[in-house]
């Protein structure tokens, strides 16, 4: 700047325009046009800053908007969650909780299991009562053997009884008689046990025949509630850890959520820089506004319409302002809260 | 957290009803933060460009239907002190909480704030959290 000066000489005191102290250093004629040639930038820079700032708000103003959303939806979502939750913790009038659906089922299938547990011990136990049944079906074939051997002895005493009879000529003749009838009863005695014997062991075949079967169902019925039982222990313990999963990410949704939420707090906090910067930019603008209707009064061509020299600097309204400034007072910090 | 349940049962006055409150501001990034704030915490918010726009609301409001009022300092066409000043005259607007939120924390301006009615000074930026907090102590 000094280069552009130089000092007025004495003679020129008279000439000095109105408010130009004497002694002061005179601004050069062709700076003065070069100057005012100028002078139209300021307010081209005062419209730069001002279009600057205002696109900076709208920019905040979107990023707001979707932050507005995504809170929205995040609030939504955890809403969801937690109610989830606590229907799936509690349970209520009309829906049942996960655990007691769980428990539930378990109980169900228990009882399956233990019924057919005890349809295989009532097998089992007439499995038993056949197996005794033909213990004694073999006693009485073999009582029936010895019932034979006396028949059959029968039938030898009564056939020497005869023998003797006719010996004894006349006076044997009713011997003779009582030794045919014991011979007749002895033969049907051994009819009837040849019947009993085939009986038995007809019922001795169809106890066998039922045993076998009872015994392969009872076989096979235990391995299958063996097996099911391991597969419904699996599916429970599957099916309890799977619940206890999906809780554990529901809780960590919630979390999310949460942390979400801080993190957008932290956000809006941080947007609120575009409020600062734009009132600074504020004051820089008027500031050159009324910078450049000062120098407008002193070296325009009058050209300039609106402009008017007699508005002060602003007033700074930030601590950032004021220490650029070197103005210095009591202040608060940024944040601080004081209530009245 | 911004928007966790409790605030917003702990705003609740009337039933079915949310708190209402006024943000004057000349930002309307600011407006929009500071409403978006409010909203989560279960508030209802009406906006304002500046002081008088803000008397000509309450004024349209029957005022007696806002609650509290949030009101920057530096504003074109009126100002926030001036603002309260007004707001105080107001019969039904005597007692209700107005907190100033503004860039400005220098002691002397407060002392204009504190002069004129105010109920209470938060400086710029906020934190989220704690202006409900805030809000939440201030309201009866």
């Amino acid at each position: 700047m000094i280069r552009f000066f130089q000092n007025r000489p004495s003679a020129a005191v008279a000439s000095l325009p109105p408010g130009v102290a004497v002694g002061a250093p005179e601004i050069l004629p062709d700076v003065e046009a070069e100057l005012a040639q100028y002078l139209p930038h300021f307010s081209r820079m005062s419209e730069q800053l001002k279009q600057t700032s205002k696109q900076i708000e709208s920019s905040v103003v979107e990023v707001c908007n979707s932050f507005q959303g995504i809170a929205e939806r995040a609030k939504e979502a955890v809403a969801r969650t937690a109610s989830f939750l606590s229907q799936a913790g509690e349970g209520s009038s009309d829906t049942q909780s996960f655990e007691t659906l769980i428990e539930n089922c378990s109980g169900t299938l228990v009882k399956i299991l233990n019924t057919t547990e005890e349809a295989g011990e009532v097998s089992r136990r007439a499995i038993e009562r056949i197996q005794q049944i033909d213990k004694a079906s073999q006693s009485i074939g073999a009582a029936i053997q010895q019932l034979e051997q006396i028949a059959e002895g029968n039938k030898i005493l009564a056939l020497n009884a005869r023998i003797e009879a006719a010996r004894a000529g006349e006076h044997g003749a009713g011997f003779a008689v009582v030794a045919m009838e014991v011979i007749s009863q002895t033969e049907r005695t051994q009819k009837v046990n040849a019947q009993v014997s085939e009986l038995i062991l007809n019922l001795r075949k169809l106890a066998e025949s039922t045993l076998n079967d009872l015994q392969r169902m009872n076989d096979k019925d235990r391995k299958r509630v063996d097996q099911c039982r391991l597969e419904v222990d699996d599916s429970l313990r599957d099916l309890q850890s799977a619940h206890g999963e999906m809780k554990t990410m529901l809780t960590g949704i919630t979390e999310e959520g949460a942390l979400l939420a801080t993190d957008i707090g932290a956000a809006v906090r941080g947007l609120q820089f575009q409020d600062r910067t734009s009132q600074r930019i504020g004051h820089v603008v008027e500031d050159l506004d009324t910078l450049y209707a000062k120098l407008a009064t002193r070296f325009g061509n009058g050209s300039e319409v609106g402009t008017t020299s007699d508005k002060g600097f602003s007033d700074y309204t930030m601590h950032e302002e004021r220490e650029v400034a070197g103005i210095h007072g009591t202040e608060s910090s940024q944040g601080d809260v004081e209530l009245f | 957290m911004i928007f966790e349940g409790r605030q917003q049962s702990e705003v609740f006055q009337r039933v079915g009803e949310l708190r209402k409150v006024l943000i004057v501001d000349d930002s309307v990034s600011m407006r929009q933060m500071v409403g978006f704030t409010l909203r989560q915490g279960g508030y209802d918010v009406i906006e304002a460009e500046h002081g008088q726009d803000a008397l000509d609301k309450l004024n349209k409001l029957a005022n007696a239907m806002v609650d509290l009022i949030l009101t920057d300092l530096n504003m074109p066409v009126m100002d926030g002190i001036t603002l309260i000043r007004n707001v105080r005259k107001m019969p039904t607007m005597k007692s209700r909480p107005i907190l100033m939120l503004t860039t400005e924390g220098l002691a002397a301006k407060k002392e204009q704030g504190k002069a004129a009615g105010a109920t209470g000074w938060i400086v710029k930026p906020f934190d989220p959290d704690k202006l409900l907090q805030t809000l939440a102590k201030v309201l009866p």
